[in-house]
């Protein structure tokens, strides 16, 4: 049994993690306490006040540090299923008596509070998928393993969808990449890059109101270009045909599903992002206020607590959602840069850690755990500078809200934990 | 594992890409400066602050206008509720009709205020300058009318009911203003004429501006920049006018129920006393709830209520121009003192007949003042302007011109109240178009002689003479303030001294002839105060209009005068009968006050009546 130079088979909680981790839920405190304060708001400890509110989802979110600091990790592998089980049930109940906010159904409320099950959901998800993929014997390999697979994920994303919350719903997406790592293979990645490559163009080109036989014509070509490269083998030709007759099949299916399944306000924002809609009142005013705070905080930022566009409320949701404006306006570039250390430092030390885990649960898990943020942070930051429609999931640790921040905090120090006693595994 | 542990820089490129794209991203929005202007055009408001109006006093510092507030029904369209618009209608005393036609109107600019600005501000005023009594009536019940407000602003007051040509009033400024001068933002209140317009630059203090932070929907979010960008605002000075309030109002109830004007100056500084004419409108007239629809009626008034005769009205003046003749006369050399000239009933030459009335014969230079010869100034007007000095009668002219603009006459003496008019000397074109012909004689245009003819002259002109005369060859111009600010500071061009072209030491003779006008066997005997020093000069002008024009310039004392005064009473007839008594009335109350001597309540009586037909019989000859 390996042991540490202490002698004794546990490692230290991970450091880094945790310091970046008090970084990030300090740094978003300050953001928030000045996107929710006005220029004339006086400071006051009333519950009304939304950084009191984040104060106490922050004293939350310490007193789970604490539960899962002194619990046995093995517990959340055991219970796993339970977990899951538990998560799920949530996401059918508040389907059921659920408050509805802005849409989505996705919401319980307490009073004055709401908690929202679809984050501990991911949660849960993780967990599921890690323990089944962690089992003794299951590979990632057969109709069965993948079928469970996909099922334990796809089942609470249907859910989530019920629900009318899409956002949270595409978060479920990340957890391809923790499949990519445990052996799905890379081709259905760089098809799925494809496959949304092939959608946009076929949204731009049905909304420039273009010949879609201008795309077969694009794929037909490249499907030569690359039957020319390979023409000597015989294999290639039947995947280049293949991979052909699929895209073609995705333009068709793409051109239905965006003029029949998306609804106006969703087709609306896509539009926006790809500048196909000049709309400078409705869901464009929101993105250009948002793209102009962070452009307003040029090189040095304007000072905390100075930021006009998120104070003055002209960029939305500006404590939740597009925190991030905040951060732009108000630090500028040298404050993004720091935050962008920080952040992706976050994610490449979670990366390192899954690697280093001893069992296939704690990778697996470790994976998803990092997945999920990506997927927050790299959606979340897409939509507020312009490059990813405006989708509404928040910016792990650092947007307000107790659900949000409860469920990334269990998820990161769970894996945490579970990285603390990788050597007792062995 | 080993091929899947390589696939943790998969994770990294991944994370790397995203990075970097992010960051590049916002690296430009950062940079594009126009992302910065958009944070702070959105977040900053400007919000004018208007200082108070300068306040007017007269002279002795006695109140004239000031300001008061007065109030606005403001309306925000979409937070109209469950509104009683019977009773809102009987409060405001408006019918139906006239409400819905209102509230239409500001539905409209309240809509498109929103679609052109992209604000947020969906009011619009309701009614403007509310009365006493509306305000009053709303104030007390506007929490029962969710979506009104009322909005305060001030306006022009004035505690005496005179002066309004003099002191001008306010008004909307006009578009021409807001090209010409940037200070002004459309709706700024402004002086549009008198000295409300003379002055403007200086009443209308200095705007101040707050820069307030706003929210998305241009609710003021408190001071920005702890109040960096903000300037105060700076009352306009008070003003101290020229005018004796109570000499003016003695004078505009003088000429009362007649058609003329007084014009009186403090012959020292040039600063005007009065500045009366009638007909005219009380100044608080034109202020309140009814301004422009007052304004409309006054402008379409037969009577002309607005029209400044003082300044824009023009005369021939008559005889009273015999002194001026009479001093460029003696500044030429064609006339002493002692010059004889005889008159049998009139002037003749050849066809031509300048009649004259019945005195004695021959007169010398003051006689022919005092008793105003008509043949004398024939005479005297043909000595200056054929003086063989000069060769021919057109060089005689120029030289005759060039001493009555030095005159200040023949263009605007620049008065600081707007509207001027410079009243008409004619040049050698102007006479060579009017007869038609470059070969006109002195005989030809011999009316000037007694100011007649094409010399024309507004009061202010007439006035100004009689200060020239008072001050023995210079003046000063005639202006309305008195000093600006507590230090009484007055602008350069009028403290600067004329001088005419007139030596002083000729003036003597003249003014003696003038100050014998107010003595038995003058033509003003009648009209004069005893123990008064006054000198003057009657004058009955023609006119195309009908009746004379009554005429008078005077000043007194005749030693170091205090006031010379001009009087024009429109058709009344001779300038004995009606100018000359108002003058000296005029002159004696400003001069000794209230306590007017025993005969002055005889010639207040009369003169206060008003204008009727009178019989030249009973009126002392001469004119």
């Amino acid at each position: 049994m390996p042991t540490n130079n202490r002698g004794t088979n546990r490692a230290r909680l991970d450091l880094t993690s945790v310091l970046f981790y008090i970084l990030l839920v300090g740094f978003g405190f300050m953001n928030i306490f000045s996107a929710s304060t006005g220029a004339d708001t006086e400071f006051s400890l009333s519950l009304k006040e939304v950084y009191v509110r984040q104060l106490i989802w922050m004293f939350g979110s310490f007193l789970i540090i604490i539960l899962v600091a002194f619990s046995n990790p093995n517990f959340f592998e055991f219970s796993a299923y339970v977990i899951y089980g538990i998560t799920t049930a949530l996401l059918i109940a508040v389907l059921l008596v659920g408050r509805e906010v802005s849409g989505a159904k996705s919401w319980f409320g307490f009073g004055g509070i709401g908690i929202q099950p679809s984050e501990f959901a991911k949660f849960g998800t993780a967990l599921a998928v890690a323990k089944y993929l962690g089992t003794y014997g299951v590979k990632f390999k057969g109709w069965k393993s993948i079928g469970i697979t996909l099922g334990l994920i796809l089942l609470p994303m249907l859910i989530v969808l019920l629900q009318n919350d899409t956002g949270s719903a595409l978060v479920f997406l990340s957890f391809a990449l923790v499949l990519y790592r445990e052996g799905l293979p890379g081709y259905f990645l760089i098809a799925a890059v494809w496959a949304v490559i092939l959608s946009l163009a076929t949204i731009v080109f049905s909304a420039e109101g273009w010949n879609q036989y201008w795309i077969l014509a694009a794929i037909g070509s490249i499907g030569l270009l690359f039957i020319l490269l390979f023409r000597k083998n015989r294999q290639a030709w039947w995947l280049i045909g293949t991979l052909a007759l699929g895209s073609w099949i995705l333009v068709q299916a793409a051109q239905w599903g965006y003029t029949n399944i998306l609804q106006t306000h969703q087709r609306n924002r896509i539009e926006v992002i790809l500048q196909l809609k000049k709309d400078d009142k409705g869901v464009g005013f929101n993105l250009i206020q948002s793209k102009t705070a962070i452009g307003a905080g040029r090189a040095l930022g304007r000072g905390f607590l100075q930021g006009t566009q998120t104070k003055m409320g002209f960029v939305p949701e500006q404590h939740t959602d597009f925190i991030f404006c905040t951060v732009g306006e108000e630090w500028g570039v040298l404050g993004i840069t720091f935050f962008f250390v920080v952040y992706f430092g976050l994610l490449y030390r979670l990366v390192i850690l899954s690697e280093r885990q001893t069992t296939r649960f704690g990778r697996v898990l470790g994976y998803s755990v990092t997945s999920i943020l990506f997927f927050h942070i790299a959606i979340n930051i897409g939509m507020t500078i312009g490059l990813v429609p405006i989708i509404g999931i928040p910016l792990p640790f650092v947007s307000f809200g107790g659900s949000s921040l409860w469920a990334f905090t269990l998820m990161l120090f769970t894996f945490l934990k579970l990285d603390e006693r990788r050597l007792s595994y062995v | 594992m080993n091929n899947g542990d390589r696939k943790k820089y998969v994770f990294f490129g991944i994370f790397t890409l995203v990075a970097l794209v992010f960051w590049t991203r916002i690296i430009f929005l950062a940079a594009d400066p126009g992302n910065y202007q958009r944070a702070i055009s959105n977040a900053l408001k400007k919000i004018t602050i208007y200082p108070s109006r300068g306040i007017i006093y007269d002279r002795k510092g006695e109140l004239l206008v000031y300001n008061g507030p007065v109030y606005d029904l403001i309306v925000f369209p979409r937070e109209l509720k469950g509104l009683d618009t019977l009773e809102f209608c009987a409060l405001l005393n408006m019918g139906r009709k006239e409400f819905d036609r209102r509230l239409a109107d500001a539905n409209f600019i309240a809509m498109t205020r929103r679609r052109k600005d992209n604000s947020f501000n969906r009011s619009a005023t309701f009614k403007t300058n509310l009365s006493v009594v509306e305000y009053t009536r709303i104030q007390e019940n506007l929490y029962r009318f969710s979506g009104f407000y009322l909005e305060q602003k001030t306006d022009r007051l004035y505690s005496r009911k005179s002066a309004a040509h003099y002191l001008g009033y306010i008004g909307e400024v006009s578009g021409k203003m807001l090209r010409q001068d940037p200070y002004y933002k459309s709706g700024d209140l402004a002086g549009i004429t008198g000295m409300e317009s003379g002055y403007e630059t200086f009443l209308r203090g200095k705007k101040g501006v707050r820069t307030v932070f706003q929210d998305r929907h241009s609710t003021e979010k408190g001071s920005a920049a702890g109040g960096k960008f903000d300037s105060a605002a700076f009352a306009g000075p008070d003003i101290y006018a020229s005018i004796d309030i109570d000499l003016q109002e003695f004078g505009e109830r003088l000429l009362e129920g007649k058609t003329g004007s007084i014009v009186a100056i403090e012959p020292s500084t040039g600063e005007i006393l009065a500045l009366v004419n009638k007909p005219d409108y009380q100044p608080d007239y034109l202020v309140g709830p009814n301004r422009s629809k007052r304004y409309q009626q006054l402008l379409l008034d037969p009577k002309k209520p607005l029209y400044n005769r003082a300044i824009r009205g023009i005369y021939p003046p008559g005889s009273t121009f015999k002194p001026v003749m009479a001093l460029i006369a003696r500044q030429e050399k064609v006339l002493n003192p002692t010059t004889l000239h005889g008159c049998a009933g009139g002037y003749f030459l050849g066809n031509l007949r300048i009649g004259c009335h019945p005195h004695g014969s021959p007169t010398n230079l003051a006689q022919s003042i005092a008793i105003s010869c008509n043949a004398y100034y024939c005479q005297v007007f043909r000595d200056i302007i054929d003086n063989p000095v000069y060769g021919n009668v057109r060089k005689g002219w120029e030289s005759l011109e060039n001493h009555l603009r030095s005159f200040g006459l023949g263009s605007p003496l620049g008065i600081d109240i707007p509207g001027e008019v410079g009243g008409n000397i004619p040049n050698l074109a102007y006479l060579d178009k009017r007869h038609r012909t470059k070969n006109w004689k002195s005989g030809t245009i011999i009316s000037m002689a007694i100011g007649q003819g094409e010399i024309l002259l507004t009061p202010l002109q007439m006035a100004n003479v009689a200060a020239i005369l008072a001050n023995r060859g210079h003046f000063f111009t005639p202006h309305s303030i008195h000093g600006i600010g507590p230090d009484l500071k007055k602008p350069d061009a009028y403290t600067q001294r004329h001088q005419v072209s007139v030596d002083s030491v000729f003036f003597q003779s003249i003014i003696d002839g003038m100050s014998a006008v107010m003595k038995p066997g003058g033509t003003a005997w009648s009209a004069a105060i005893r123990e008064m020093g006054i000198c003057g000069k009657t004058g009955t002008s023609q006119n195309p209009h009908g009746k004379d024009h009554s005429l008078f310039i005077g000043f007194a004392p005749k030693d170091n005068p205090k006031i010379a005064v001009a009087v024009i009473v429109e058709n009344a007839g001779y300038g004995a009968t009606w100018a000359a008594p108002i003058a000296s009335l005029m002159m004696e109350r400003f001069v000794r006050g209230k306590d007017l001597p025993t005969n002055a309540p005889v010639l207040l009586d009369r003169m206060t009546k008003p204008l009727q037909p009178v019989s030249y019989a009973n009126q002392q000859q001469g004119d």
